[in-house]
């Protein structure tokens, strides 16, 4: 049932626009994969590709065996979950689930019995008689994927199912689909410009950028070890700084910035001495207070503006004196706070908490 | 709004409307249903359906309208449908030309599709044959010139649900494994059926009751002629009330049923539509091929038109089994718009038109700003009040409008006052109660753009106002009715061109020469032995004009908005 999808060198573009750039991309069975972006990033595109809405002008598309790339969207088999839900409103809710079954000539016990499957997994099964216009917008999400699931699609596919619902719902629903797609062992492609969603529920996810992935694996890996400078910034806050590299020994690896000099462990391979970077450094791996004797990275600041959050105090820090920048660090659990004025403190890093990449526009 | 103020308004409407709409009503009901001295009695209904001439006049009634409804519904579908999903060359213009039908009413087109396609006419010569096309079967011309001339509401509707169905319901369809007829009938088809329906409606409704058109094709075993024909004679008849009580019932229940089953409202889209809905473009042969089904239906429908402007061009006698006309005049202008009926007739249109038209201005903006702006607990009811008239055949109205005059001039403070008597009795001067018919009529389309436009203005926008000072007078004037200016002038010509056009009560109320309006006066020209028709066309063709105007104006101004004039 659950099989991969398999993207070569796919090209779509809409008059000028290349909305696609010659992406390629393998998803592999069960696996609930995040295409990440901002919007006009090409996710949708790709995406709607996928279900056979678009037809693109090069490359192919395989699921399993498959080569469905010139196959029409009813052939394909792929279960899509649309932005606006799209349900039928002159259909019961039972109707809308029953539709795909009824094309797929099941009979009519076969498809009572899996429309009551569905239903049940995405527990709905007291709203069966109900039109779509009487339920609320989550209740309309969880029959909208149930439609999409009751076909046993070879892939599901989710565009943005969770951008018209409000903050608690969205929370809940998107802990909901995980589950729904595992029970189910489903291949599944989600699209979303909501990071928090794709780190949470991702079991790996790609970074769009101007129709081009900008990087790909999973969650923790694109968080932590960002490729790009998009990459860095799309997904969670960070620090970037220009600077050079200015030594390469062992292990260990100097830059330097107009600011100070960062010892970090990250892109030995990938650099040699000379080469223009751009650090990033993320607010929660920057550390105020004392650093133990011989830590690296150790860097005098200024208290410059405090922002009290509770469980964090979100600091501006300037580094590099008066015509230095500032830096965002956030201190968890915080216990002291400098809310008056500036206050002297310095700020330290761990060496593999310095990101290097090639220098690109923050 | 306040409260106070909406009740008010709420109040007025409604007393206009018991004295102009529902008292003429119940006089044409009561007078099918009480003898001369005031008893009920059901004789005369029973008498209508006892009497076989009546009979067949009403299901020859029934036939016409639903077989234009028919018609006009399979002219206007594909073409709504195609310019739903395709770009082509050409597109923007037979947009507008689909509409064009709409200037020219259908009766004036019946002498122009006479000469095309009577037994003497253009066709027969252009084949060598003398076949009576409409002839035999002359029920059958009727209907194909209503549904020519009414396609065009259809259509509006049609389109405008089909620009309503977010483009994500169908490609659910096609993610689901439907495609191509499934997907048309099972998605599609019930996603425009209340837009299908509340077209039909005002096309059944129009042509159940239609009078002009089988007048001139001479068709006259239709109930709508039978109820012309015995209001002329006598006035003493009661048959003909019972009559128009039957042809009230239907239109009201079609009606009612109409409102019932779809509430005057499409399906309500859930979200905001996620997907731009990008039409295809077909170019070459194929741009050309879809292109194609538009031609056809505009030529045929413009046939008529074409008809009759040949016609007014045709010295008398000069257009007889022939192609074209053998010789060509500008003579039937000169005498046609030179007559002294002419003349008093298109200021006797005008005048009658423009009290219409303000008539509805002030009626229908009010309206509408008791039904979507203020929370009185009437103002369903209100909303409800100003779409009635779409169910009620102006041939009704008309009768109403006759017995109401007939009353009033019989009792004795009119008859002791000249200037009561020119007031209230048609017979001496039709102007009250014409600008009563046409503006009531036509309140419905004005109320329909008022709200529309006040729908889409947000009423934050007069809260700002009023946060600054503004009274609510002159926040209507400053703010509101500027940013509705569009939706106001729309309308407002819209009931303009309908009244110019309008036959019913123009055919039945106007009974004095120097009161007739423009369709009275083609009518009556019509009728003239040796010139009739060439001078009746004359005018056709300079109402068409005129109308063409006013028409292309609000579609210029409404764009795609156009279809929810249409709405019941």
């Amino acid at each position: 049932m659950a099989v991969s999808v398999e993207i070569k060198d796919l090209v779509k573009t809409f008059g000028e626009t290349r909305a696609v750039d010659h992406i390629t991309l393998t998803i592999e069975p069960g696996e609930l994969f995040f295409l990440l972006g901002p919007s006009g990033c090409g996710k949708t595109t790709l995406l709607r590709c996928i279900a056979g809405f678009h037809q693109p002008e090069s490359g192919s598309i395989h699921m399993g065996d498959q080569d469905v790339t010139r196959l029409p969207p009813h052939q394909r088999d792929t279960g899509m979950v649309f932005q606006s839900y799209a349900l039928w409103p002159h259909m019961t809710v039972a109707q809308n689930v029953a539709f795909g079954l009824e094309m797929r000539k099941v009979g009519k016990a076969e498809t009572a019995k899996r429309v009551k499957e569905a239903l049940a997994m995405v527990k709905m099964t007291d709203r069966a008689d109900y039109k779509p216009n009487q339920l609320s917008g989550g209740q309309q999400q969880r029959v909208a994927l149930a439609r999409a699931l009751v076909i046993h699609p070879k892939c599901l596919l989710l565009d943005e199912p969770l951008s018209n619902l409000d903050a608690k719902l969205r929370l809940e629903m998107r802990t909901e689909i995980r589950r729904i797609c595992k029970e189910a062992g489903l291949t599944a492609i989600y699209v979303t410009h909501d990071q928090k969603e794709a780190l949470s529920v991702a079991d790996r996810l790609a970074v769009l950028n101007g129709g081009v992935i900008e990087q790909c694996g999973t969650p923790q890996d694109v968080y932590l070890k960002p490729k790009t400078v998009f990459a860095a910034g799309f997904i969670g806050e960070t620090n970037f700084m220009n600077g050079t590299v200015k030594k390469i020994s062992g292990e260990r690896m100097i830059i330097s910035t107009p600011e100070a000099e960062w010892e970090s462990i990250h892109g030995l391979a990938q650099f040699k001495e000379g080469d223009e970077v751009t650090l990033s450094l993320r607010p929660e791996t920057l550390h105020l207070g004392d650093a133990s004797p011989g830590q690296p990275n150790v860097v005098g600041g200024v208290v410059h503006d405090t922002v009290y959050l509770g469980e964090v105090a979100q600091h501006q820090i300037r580094i590099g004196g008066d015509s230095g920048r500032n830096l965002k660090v956030f201190d968890l659990n915080p216990r002291i706070l400098a809310r008056d004025g500036e206050q002297a403190a310095s700020i330290w890093v761990d060496a593999q908490d310095v990101v290097i990449l090639p220098r690109g526009n923050a | 709004m306040r409260k106070s103020t909406a009740r008010i308004i709420f109040g007025i409407t409604v007393l206009v409307f018991a004295v102009a709409f529902l008292f003429p009503l119940g006089l044409v009901v009561g007078k099918g249903f009480f003898t001369p001295d005031g008893t009920l009695t059901f004789e005369y209904l029973i008498g209508v359906f006892r009497n076989p001439i009546y009979v067949e006049g009403l299901l020859n009634s029934l036939r016409l309208a639903l077989g234009t409804t028919f018609l006009a519904t399979l002219l206007s579908l594909p073409l709504a449908w195609l310019s739903n999903r395709y770009d082509f060359a050409g597109k923007k213009w037979v947009n507008a030309l689909v509409l064009v039908p709409m200037i020219l009413p259908p009766f004036v087109g019946a002498i122009g599709f006479q000469q095309i396609l009577g037994q003497y006419g253009a066709l027969n010569a252009l084949l060598g044959t003398d076949i009576d096309w409409l002839g035999q079967g002359r029920w059958f011309g009727v209907i194909l010139l209503q549904s020519l001339a009414l396609y065009p509401i259809m259509y509006l509707n049609v389109a405008a649900s089909l620009a309503n169905i977010d483009h994500a319901m169908d490609e659910a369809a096609e993610n689901m494994g439907a495609t191509g007829w499934a997907k048309f009938r099972r998605i599609t088809l019930p996603l425009m059926t209340p837009g299908m329906f509340a077209g039909g409606t005002i096309v059944f409704i129009w042509s159940f009751t239609e009078l002009g058109t089988p007048l001139i094709m001479n068709y006259t075993r239709c109930a709508s002629v039978q109820v012309y024909d015995a209001l002329k004679e006598i006035g003493g008849n009661p048959f003909p009330f019972a009559l128009v009580f039957v042809m009230l019932s239907v239109s009201v229940i079609l009606y009612a049923v109409s409102k019932f089953l779809f509430g005057g409202k499409a399906y309500a889209m859930q979200g905001k539509a996620a997907t731009t809905f990008t039409t295809e473009r077909k170019t070459g042969w194929r741009g050309f091929l879809t292109l194609l089904p538009f031609l056809l239906v505009i030529s045929l429908a413009l046939l008529p038109h074409l008809g009759v402007i040949l016609t007014s061009f045709t010295a008398p006698g000069g257009w007889y089994q022939s192609v074209l006309p053998q010789s060509v005049t500008t003579g039937n202008y000169s005498e046609a718009l030179g007559h002294e009926m002419t003349v008093s007739s298109i200021r006797n249109s005008l005048t009658f038109s423009t009290l219409a038209v303000l008539f509805n201005l002030v009626f229908g903006i009010s309206i509408a700003f008791v039904v979507v702006r203020s929370t009185i607990r009437g103002r369903a009811i209100l909303d409800g009040l100003a779409m009635l008239p779409l169910a009620v055949p102006g041939l009704v109205m008309a009768s109403g409008y006759l017995a109401f005059s007939s009353m009033l001039s019989n009792t004795a403070w009119v008859k002791s006052s000249d200037t009561l008597h020119s007031l209230f009795d048609v017979k001496t001067n039709p102007t009250l109660f014409l600008v009563m018919a046409y503006g009531i009529r036509r309140l419905p389309y004005m109320v329909r753009s008022a709200v529309a436009g006040l729908q889409q203005t947000s009423a934050g926008l007069e809260e700002a106002a009023a946060n600054l000072g503004a009274k609510p007078l002159v926040s209507l004037k400053r703010v509101t009715l500027p940013l509705i200016t569009a939706n106001l002038i729309a309308g407002a010509l819209l009931a303009f061109s309908f009244s110019m056009l309008e036959v019913s009560d123009s055919l039945m109320l106007a009974q004095r020469q120097d009161y007739y309006p423009i369709t009275k006066t083609i009518y009556e020209l019509f009728q003239l032995i040796g010139t009739g028709k060439y001078l009746a066309s004359a005018l056709g063709v300079w109402a068409m004009m005129f109308l063409a105007v006013t028409i292309v104006g609000s579609s210029l101004l409404l764009g795609k908005k156009m279809g929810a004039l249409f709405r019941v």
